[in-house]
């Protein structure tokens, strides 16, 4: 039997297969953004011949495929999402457009504010009100509800959503008002505030139930009609989607909470490198995955990756609870330019995938990241994507050659001066994120995988002070096969009113229980094996208006008081994170949070490649600049084999990504295949 | 020193600079205890070198940045002996500082023996003494009535903190534990920078870092002088307004006169109205700033804020009229106003110069303060009214941004949750929503203000204290836009008149069950409103932005 991994990325959909005796097998097949499921099916293919299989009777003998879709991340960054309506609350229409009075860009006094997903006259008020406790103050009036129904139908909305103030405490208003809606317009899509995301604050909540809105009506269709072409090709296993939250879920759940899906494609990313550092035995990881136009930056610490609720995507609020990643804009494609002071930017412009680089040969002419790498010798032009795609070796030159006259620059010193700048970029975005969750980037090692990161992780490290960077086997499809070990997790929260009083240890208890019982409930219909849940919370001091997550794992809800351990907590939270606690501060206890965790059965280990004894011969030898040119040995990572050692400067290939290690730099081959370079 | 460093070196120290500064914001966002600073993010970092020039800045407020060089200066003349390991402190407005709320705190970093930076950090702070809590005092006729006067002074000295001048500091504030909280989240930011730029000297050199400095200003002035030069030549005129001083005197004005000639700009303030008896004076650093402000508003968003960016602009003034007061007068209200007039008078004049650059007006700041018991716990509450944000002004860019703030705070101030401050506060917000018909009209409109309704639910009465401007005056139309509809706040209380509430008022008493009334200003329109397309007025329609027969702010 096989469980199958699917990830599909902005150019191309991975696919990662493995049987029971842990026998990996990778393909690769160009995604299809106008229906991403003919990629996939077509990668399915690839897959089945690569198996020396028929699709069919590889679909027959699968019991499991895990999918990460960027069906949502997608229609929000083209905005080509569902015509949305919102039902609120009357008096609160413009929440929305609000945001909370902040915009962008201190000192851009001229660009036109970002219009919302929902346009203000596709935004009705309802006649209602509850009371910051939960008690009725003005009950839902019909007539107004009917008024405003009428004007959804009107509008040609296809999807609504439904947000009332206070709601999180009591959702009496959003069910009624959910209810007449769904018997006036049985055809239009509901999301309902109480349901997405049931917690105080109501500019997260009516952003995130916008956006799941917004987003549903296309990853509901989609997901509909993959999981019947797989069904026609003869699957006959349980398909299951990943969520922004790394754990991953039926396709009726995926389509219900679709906000949930719009980091889905990143997050199998996160899970492969947690798997990493668990083969590894390495808890405390970078994961740093640069593709053309942007990098991937995220942290396993201790083992664990963390989750934050602080999201963005397209300029959206999305406060579903979701991987701690940041997506920077730099990537092979980002553009360099030097301004009128004379001075050097690189990004956060690109060239994209069309027209790409100068080097692509598809008419672009700005000189990007992968043309200064082509000009310093790290890419083969010959031999780009295994020799399947050449890359215009001349093109990248006249490229570099416009910024180097712009700085008065030889060729090769604006190409330095490209390669250096994009790597602080990248550099600054690990050093902010290591800063927010108070760690030091210092102990960390960098998990280099994305078809551009192998050139650039020795230096983005150095600039860290990192010591050690490892290149997994499965580098350039690690999304897809870290999506091979992810959980089933079912989600749930809510707010206690609990700000005016400290919350009682008898409420404490039956919070978590009640939700305790819920998630587990939901997670059992889907699933029969083993499962387990995790508790938190998220606390403030009494003044301050960011919650930070309370882990409440292994504490002992039948001592006296777990209220007392469970602030002792916080104030040990707040002080890893922020340096100091104040134990004599009011703590104010917000959400609850309980998610039940599916362990789906693990295949067996990867399989391990056999140690060579002899010594590696390289394929051949290249120029590169390493501060001067020199004659660099060229690798084929195919060649090594556990055992094997380098000494730097040398370079990696593989079909799919180059790895560059500077003068003094040491690589050695683990056990699992892989490259663990440790930096001077 | 060299002149010439190569491009690369420059852009890495540039990149790394700028990337110091944003670290330190970061870690003052997440250590700073009070809410004013963590939610309302009231706070500035920057580097300075010992010739108190600015190198490097992040983009918090922009009214804070541009007086920090003149804070510098003060520091430099007073201290001669500085030590690896000092912090220096201070607020006073007429030592360096802006207004009492402000302080600034200083670390030097050295290379080797030789002292070379500065890593600065200010932050408003909720109160700072005085005769009445968080600063804001409007019935204050000389500054010892506004709070404690800091001025320069060694906090820490070789790496000692002086815990004796802590306890004289926290000893003078009414809230002294977010006080010493706040203080140690700043040290704790400027050090951090001081880390990190000591680590840049060490890698690369101090005297290659140096002359990359150099090269970073002459190359941001190039870039300055590069856009500035495009502008039309001339003398120009502009003026705006103060309402009043709140101490009996309107219409108090504020007179620009621009010079720009190639590529260099002179401000002239000189011609503005004789200083008040009120805390609507600015101090010397806070007109500097404002001036600033202004011109970085005009320049590129994307040129670095920095003194090379600044070297085009020469500004003039009189000491003892409104925007650069005497010795020993109130200044607090001055970083919102005079500053917001200052920036809109300079705008004014050179929208003759550089028209498709000048913005229409964003708002003025109106506040208030309500203080009372919640009769849920019988406990005081204090709040602070941060939503109702008012309208962003339109440009030739578009339409303004719909609540959004003023020309001080440019987007940078967060409103928080209504619900969360329903939970807090015996407070009821029946209605926050634009407010239709604010904008000024124009070829492009000004962005709305926000109508809200506060209902009061204590059992007692409570008393409200307000601090601000703009009932009288909206925020200006340019090139044939109206202006904004200006502030309009009442008090609705049963059996009573409605009330206007004045915008410099302490001790108004709120009632159990009152409503106030509060409409801010929508932001001013761009161009002539003959120019607006039909599409843009069937629009504004069907949002609902415009209603009845009227079109978008007539204004004053």
């Amino acid at each position: 039997m096989y469980t199958i991994g699917i990830d599909v990325g902005g150019t191309y959909t991975d696919l990662v297969a493995i049987d029971e005796h842990g026998t990996t097998v990778f393909a690769k097949s160009p995604s299809t953004p106008a229906d991403q499921s003919v990629g996939v099916m077509a990668g399915l293919e690839e897959l089945a011949r690569r198996l020396k299989l028929t699709r069919e009777k590889m679909l027959g003998v699968t019991d499991r495929i895990v999918h990460g879709t960027t069906v949502a991340t997608n229609a929000l960054l083209e905005r080509k999402g569902a015509k949305v309506a919102l039902l609120t609350t009357e008096g609160h229409r413009d929440v929305i457009e609000m945001r909370e009075g902040l915009k962008d860009n201190r000192y851009d006094l001229r660009s036109p504010p970002p219009p919302p997903l929902v346009p203000r006259e596709r935004r009705f008020g309802v006649r209602e009100r509850l009371k910051a406790n939960g008690e009725i103050a003005i009950p839902l009036d019909d007539r107004s509800l009917d008024e405003a129904i009428a004007a959804i139908r009107r509008s040609g909305a296809n999807s609504v959503a439904v947000c009332f103030l206070h709601s999180y405490l009591n959702p009496v208003h959003e069910l009624a008002a959910v209810e007449r809606l769904a018997r006036e317009l049985p055809d239009i899509s509901i999301s309902r505030s109480s349901d997405v995301l049931p917690q105080i604050k109501e500019y997260e909540r009516v952003s995130t139930t916008i956006v799941n809105a917004y987003v549903r009506p296309l990853v509901r269709h989609y997901l509909g009609n993959l999981e019947q072409r797989l069904t026609e090709a003869g699957f006959k296993g349980s398909l299951f989607i990943i969520l922004s939250h790394g754990g991953m879920a039926p396709v009726e759940e995926a389509s219900r909470l679709a906000a949930g899906t719009v980091l889905s494609g990143p997050a199998g990313g996160i899970s492969g490198a947690r798997r990493c550092a668990d083969l590894l035995g390495v808890p405390d990881l970078v994961p740093f995955d640069m593709g053309g136009t942007s990098t991937d930056i995220s942290l396993i610490s201790e083992g664990r990756a963390s989750l934050s609720a602080d999201g963005t995507l397209a300029g959206q609020r999305i406060a579903l609870r979701s991987l701690d990643i940041a997506s920077i804009a730099a990537g092979g494609g980002s553009i360099a330019t030097v301004d009128a002071g004379g001075t050097l930017r690189v990004g956060p412009e690109s060239a994209g995938s069309v027209p790409g680089p100068a080097c692509y040969g598809n008419g672009g002419s700005a000189a990007t990241v992968t043309d200064a790498n082509v000009v310093l010798g790290y890419l083969d032009a010959g031999a780009f994507m295994g020799g399947a795609r050449p890359l215009d070796a001349a093109a990248a030159e006249a490229a570099v050659d416009g910024v180097a006259a712009a700085l008065d620059l030889e060729r090769i010193e604006a190409a330095a001066g490209i390669f250096r700048m994009i790597n602080l970029k990248m550099a600054d975005g690990i050093r902010l994120m290591t800063l927010r969750r108070g760690v030091d980037p210092r102990k960390f090692a960098l998990l280099s995988f994305g078809g551009a990161a192998g050139l650039h992780a020795a230096e983005v490290a150095r600039e860290l002070e990192l010591k050690r960077i490892i290149v997994p086997v499965a580098a350039s499809v690690l999304s897809a096969w870290g999506m091979l070990t992810s959980d089933l997790r079912y989600e749930v929260s809510r707010t206690h009113y609990g700000a005016a009083a400290r919350i009682s240890n008898d409420e404490a208890r039956n919070l978590f229980k009640d939700l305790e019982q819920q998630a587990t409930g939901r997670l059992r219909a889907w699933f029969g094996g083993p499962m387990t849940t995790e508790r938190s919370a998220e606390m403030r001091y009494g003044e301050q208006i960011f919650e930070i997550d309370v882990a409440l794992d292994g504490l002992d809800w039948n001592a006296a008081s777990p209220v007392d351990a469970i602030e002792d907590r916080f104030h040990r939270r707040h002080e890893e994170l922020y340096t100091y606690a104040s134990r004599d501060q009011e703590v104010v206890f917000v959400n609850a949070r309980v998610a039940a965790i599916g362990e789906v059965s693990q295949r067996g280990q990867d399989a391990r490649p056999t140690p060579s004894a002899g010594a590696c011969a390289p394929r051949g030898t290249r120029q590169a600049w390493f501060g001067a040119w020199s004659e660099v040995p060229v690798y084929a990572l195919d060649d090594l084999r556990p055992g094997h050692a380098l000494a730097g400067p040398v370079i990696i290939e593989a079909e799919t990504t180059t790895v560059v290690v500077d003068a003094g730099d040491r690589v050695t081959v683990n056990a699992l295949g892989w490259l663990d370079i440790a930096l001077r | 020193m060299s002149s010439k460093i190569d491009p690369i070196t420059r852009s890495v120290v540039q990149h790394r600079l700028s990337s110091i500064v944003k670290e330190m914001g970061e870690a003052m966002l997440r250590t700073t205890y009070s809410q004013i600073l963590n939610s309302s993010r009231d706070f500035s970092l920057a580097i300075c070198d010992t010739r108190a020039r600015l190198i490097a800045q992040a983009d918090h407020l922009p009214v804070h940045v541009g007086a920090l060089p003149w804070a510098t200066l003060v520091v430099e003349d007073r201290f001669k002996d500085v030590a690896p390991g000092d912090v220096f402190l201070l607020n006073d407005p007429y030592h360096g500082g802006s207004h009492l709320p402000d302080l600034t705190v200083f670390v030097p970093v050295f290379d080797g023996q030789k002292r070379l930076l500065w890593t600065i950090v200010r932050a408003h702070f909720s109160d700072i003494g005085g005769a009445t809590h968080g600063a804001y005092n409007p019935g204050a006729t000389e500054i010892w009535q506004e709070g404690l006067r800091v001025p320069p002074i060694r906090l820490s000295e070789a790496g000692r903190p002086r815990e004796d001048l802590l306890d004289l500091l926290a000893l003078n504030v009414r809230n002294p534990r977010e006080f010493r909280g706040d203080l140690a989240a700043m040290l704790g930011a400027a050090n951090l920078g001081e880390r990190r730029v000591a680590k840049l000297f060490s890698e690369f050199g101090a005297s290659v870092v140096e002359a990359a400095i150099e090269a970073i200003l002459d190359a941001t002035e190039q870039q300055t002088r590069a856009v500035v030069s495009t502008w039309k030549d001339g003398v120009f005129l502009g003026e705006a307004f103060l309402d009043d001083d709140g101490h009996g005197r309107s219409d108090i004005r504020i007179a620009a006169k621009v010079t720009k000639k190639g590529s260099d700009i002179e401000v002239d303030l000189s011609d503005s109205d004789p200083q008040s008896t009120s805390f609507v004076n600015s101090s010397h650093a806070n007109m500097q700033a404002a001036v600033a402000m202004a011109f970085a508003y005009l320049i590129d968003a994307e040129i670095p804020k920095n003194t090379g960016a600044l070297r085009p602009l020469k500004v003039i003034a009189k000491q003892g009229t409104i925007v650069w007061a005497d010795p020993g007068r109130p200044v607090t209200l001055c970083t919102s106003h005079p500053s917001n007039e200052i920036v809109e008078a300079i705008v004014k004049a050179l929208s003759a110069s550089c028209p498709d650059r000048a913005m229409a007006g964003w708002s003025r700041r109106f506040r208030i303060a309500i203080q009372g018991e919640d009769p849920r716990t019988g406990k005081n509450f204090i709040w602070h009214l941060f939503q109702a944000r008012p309208g962003g002004g339109a440009s030739s860019g578009g339409d303004g941004y719909s609540s959004i703030g003023e020309w001080h705070s440019v987007g940078g101030l967060k409103f928080g949750s209504l619900e969360v401050a329903e939970v807090r506060f015996p407070l009821h917000f029946r209605r926050h929503e634009f407010r239709e018909n604010s904008g000024g009209d124009g070829k492009f409109r000004g962005g709305l203000g926000v109508a809200l309704d506060l209902v009061l639910e204590t059992a007692k009465p409570a008393r409200g204290n307000t601090a601000g401007d703009g009932v009288r005056y909206g925020p200006c139309g340019m090139l044939g836009g109206k202006d904004g509809v200006p502030h309009d706040y009442r008090l609705i209380s049963e059996g009573r008149p409605p009330r206007p509430l004045r915008t410099k008022e302490v001790g108004i008493e709120i009632r159990p069950g009152d409503c106030l009334e509060i409409r801010s200003s929508g932001g001013g329109g761009y161009g002539p409103p003959a120019e607006r397309t039909a599409e843009a007025r069937a629009r504004d329609c069907e949002q609902g932005l415009v209603t009845g027969d009227a079109p978008a702010g007539q204004g004053t």
